[in-house]
């Protein structure tokens, strides 16, 4: 039966058939490409966000000071409340905290060789490189040792290092001397830059900067806790701390101020709920679409073995047997689906693949330091293969009714069909 | 070669319609029968249950001594394709396919090799003087061409029996006198041929002139087409 007779007159057909093969394989093609397109662009949107999020430690939280809204046991409302060391010896002792890093932000200029720029400086804890998810170009951040000797070392980041360095035909900061508000501290590291703002980041030992400026009070904590894996947890420990703090601090737990707790967990498993509500529009859209390829490529699949109704009634006449119609129409339309089911699926993942490429070769190009919103845009070959082959099957199946009905009917009436 | 007994066909539609009443006819082998009737009178039915095209409700029909009745798709498809040659009004060639593919197309179905039946229709096609014509499409061709192709395409299984519908039905005169005068050869190589005409010009170039009115046989009338004058139009 499938001998190499039977192909050629297959092959014959579709050749002499041009207009209809292409026409059937265009809508197949089409519902392809425009499923990964949708499907990569989706994924791409998720990685990208994520990407924002995934590197950072998720259970980490940072305290904020502010001032007081409401009066409490004789002090009056809008009192600041600065965090101290105290405020760390309450966390240390939180059996849900593991580290605590105390943020001292201090403004300052960076002068280099010839060159200064405003940069923002924080003292911090080794722990905080974690936390903020802050990523290593050159060199290293703070360590233990640097806060026991109180070092003058700094970490700077990408686009102070890119801006100060540019005069001076090196690349690297690394291992040099910088002046920061007239002090001289060696550079130990360069990090990923940030896409906010004009001022340099840079970061310091904690205990450096303490000594340095006496620095008593500060109005950032940040820390990483253990054991807290779902959104109640998280809210249960934010009011605990908040009734902690807000004993040590005398100001009202109620107060929806005095401090404020900020819980990275429980951002990103708000980010991340969108993202599933995103994901999740992605796949209807992405099922409609194949759905109404499905809706195409059956209409043209039955319009077509419709329109062949004639020629089924001759070849009837003429002695084909129902078997021998049938297979040539369904072996017809499933080399139609796949050749252009396969030219689809290959033009849209060439598509997607360019744009990740050209993609990532503008995230090398600007040293990183933007926020990305769209990362990685493909789609799992699985589901486009899977869908392909939902593509061809219905199209062969949409072709398969019409087709054992002219080949049922009485072969006068397929002929005489109009 | 042909036998009917008490042949009947009913049309059922929101009306009723008995189209053959009741049809008794013997054709002998390399007989050349044509029917004659007025549109409506059951002809065409009768040609095609003849072709095992269509089915019947009652009686017999006995083609080269088989019985046919209540037969499966695949036996009807092997009985049209080893003993039937069909000859169309309206030609039906499949019009993607080349002239020589289309008289190709029943040995296909036999089974026989490209190379072979490619062989066997060129030389019916050479026969009936299409052979430059073998690698046209049908929309090529013109009307006369188109069914000395359709010939043979019906010839090129070496068929029992022609049954034609209106051969010359869509053909001019001069036309129409070349394909009567090629199927009056056929015949004459002994193949049994049934004709279906409403004109009478047709039916006196045949032998025997069975008449159909109303869905039962009028009459049978022997004609001898020898005596017919082949210079004065058929129409």
């Amino acid at each position: 039966m499938f001998n190499k007779d039977f192909w050629s007159e297959i092959f014959m057909a579709l050749r002499r058939n041009k207009l209809r093969t292409i026409l059937t394989g265009f809508a197949i093609s089409w519902g392809i490409f425009m499923l990964i397109i949708l499907l990569s662009a989706g994924n791409g949107l998720k990685n990208g966000v994520t990407s924002n999020f995934a590197d950072r430690i998720q259970n980490t939280y940072t305290i904020w000071s502010s001032s007081t809204e409401l009066p409490y046991k004789g002090h009056g409302a809008n009192r600041f409340i600065m965090l101290n060391n105290k405020d760390i010896q309450l966390l240390e002792s939180l059996y849900q905290v593991e580290e605590v890093s105390p943020v001292l932000s201090q403004g300052g200029t960076l002068i280099f060789g010839e060159k200064s720029k405003m940069v923002s400086m924080e003292g911090v804890k080794p722990i905080y490189k974690n936390i903020e998810g802050i990523k290593m170009l050159e060199g290293r951040f703070v360590n233990e040792n640097d806060m026991k000797n109180k070092m003058k070392v700094v970490v700077v980041d990408k686009n102070t290092n890119d801006e100060l360095m540019r005069i001076n035909g090196e690349t690297t900061m690394l291992g040099k001397t910088v002046y920061i508000n007239g002090l001289s501290f060696t550079v130990v590291g360069v990090c990923k830059g940030f896409p906010w703002g004009d001022r340099g980041q840079c970061y310091v030992p904690y205990s450096t900067l303490m000594a340095i400026y006496n620095v008593k009070e500060y109005y950032q904590l940040a820390f990483t806790t253990k054991g807290l894996d779902t959104k109640e947890e998280n809210e249960a420990f934010q009011k605990e701390l908040k009734k902690r703090l807000a004993a040590v601090h005398e100001f009202s737990p109620e107060d929806k101020r005095g401090v404020w707790i900020d819980s990275q967990m429980v951002n990103s498993l708000e980010t991340m709920k969108i993202f599933n509500t995103i994901n999740i529009f992605i796949w209807v859209i992405g099922i409609a679409m194949l759905i109404s390829g499905v809706v195409g490529v059956s209409n043209i699949m039955r319009i077509t073995v419709k329109e062949r109704t004639n020629e089924i009634g001759i070849r009837k006449a003429l002695g084909a047997k129902p078997r021998s119609i049938l297979l040539s129409i369904v072996m017809e339309s499933l080399v139609i689906t796949t050749i252009f089911g396969y030219i689809g699926m290959f033009l849209g993942m060439g598509v997607m693949e360019i744009v990740n490429m050209v993609m990532s070769a503008g995230e090398v190009a600007t040293g990183g330091g933007e926020m990305s919103v769209f990362v990685n845009p493909t789609v799992d070959i699985k589901i486009v293969v899977l869908a392909t082959l939902v593509l061809i099957i219905s199209g062969v199946a949409a072709g398969f009714a019409p087709a054992w009905n002219s080949v049922k009917v009485k072969p006068i009436e397929a002929m005489n069909y109009r | 070669m042909i036998k009917l007994n008490n042949i009947n066909k009913t049309y059922f539609g929101a009306q009723p319609l008995h189209v053959l009443k009741g049809i008794n006819l013997d054709v002998a082998e390399g007989e050349l029968v044509s029917i004659m009737g007025a549109s409506g009178s059951g002809k065409s039915t009768l040609l095609n249950i003849l072709g095992i095209l269509d089915n019947y409700d009652d009686g017999d029909y006995y083609l080269a001594g088989k019985l046919v009745k209540n037969l499966s798709e695949n036996q009807a498809a092997e009985y049209r394709n080893k003993l039937i040659g069909f000859i169309f009004q309206s030609f039906n060639l499949i019009p993607f396919k080349t002239a020589l593919e289309n008289v190709a197309l029943p040995l296909f179905y036999q089974g026989v090799n490209r190379k072979k039946r490619n062989m066997m229709a060129m030389e019916y096609l050479e026969r009936f003087g299409l052979k430059d014509w073998a690698e046209h499409y049908p929309n090529e061709l013109s009307g006369g061409q188109k069914q000395r192709v359709s010939i043979a395409r019906a010839l090129v299984t070496s068929p029992k029996i022609i049954l034609a519908d209106e051969p010359t039905g869509a053909l001019d005169s001069k036309t129409s006198a070349e394909v009567m005068q090629i199927l009056r050869e056929v015949n004459a190589t002994g193949i049994t041929m049934v004709i279906v005409t409403h004109e009478r010009g047709i039916a006196n170039l045949t032998r025997k002139i069975v008449h159909l009115k109303d869905g039962v046989i009028e009459s049978i009338e022997e004609n001898d087409p020898d005596k017919m004058d082949f210079t004065k139009e058929i129409k």
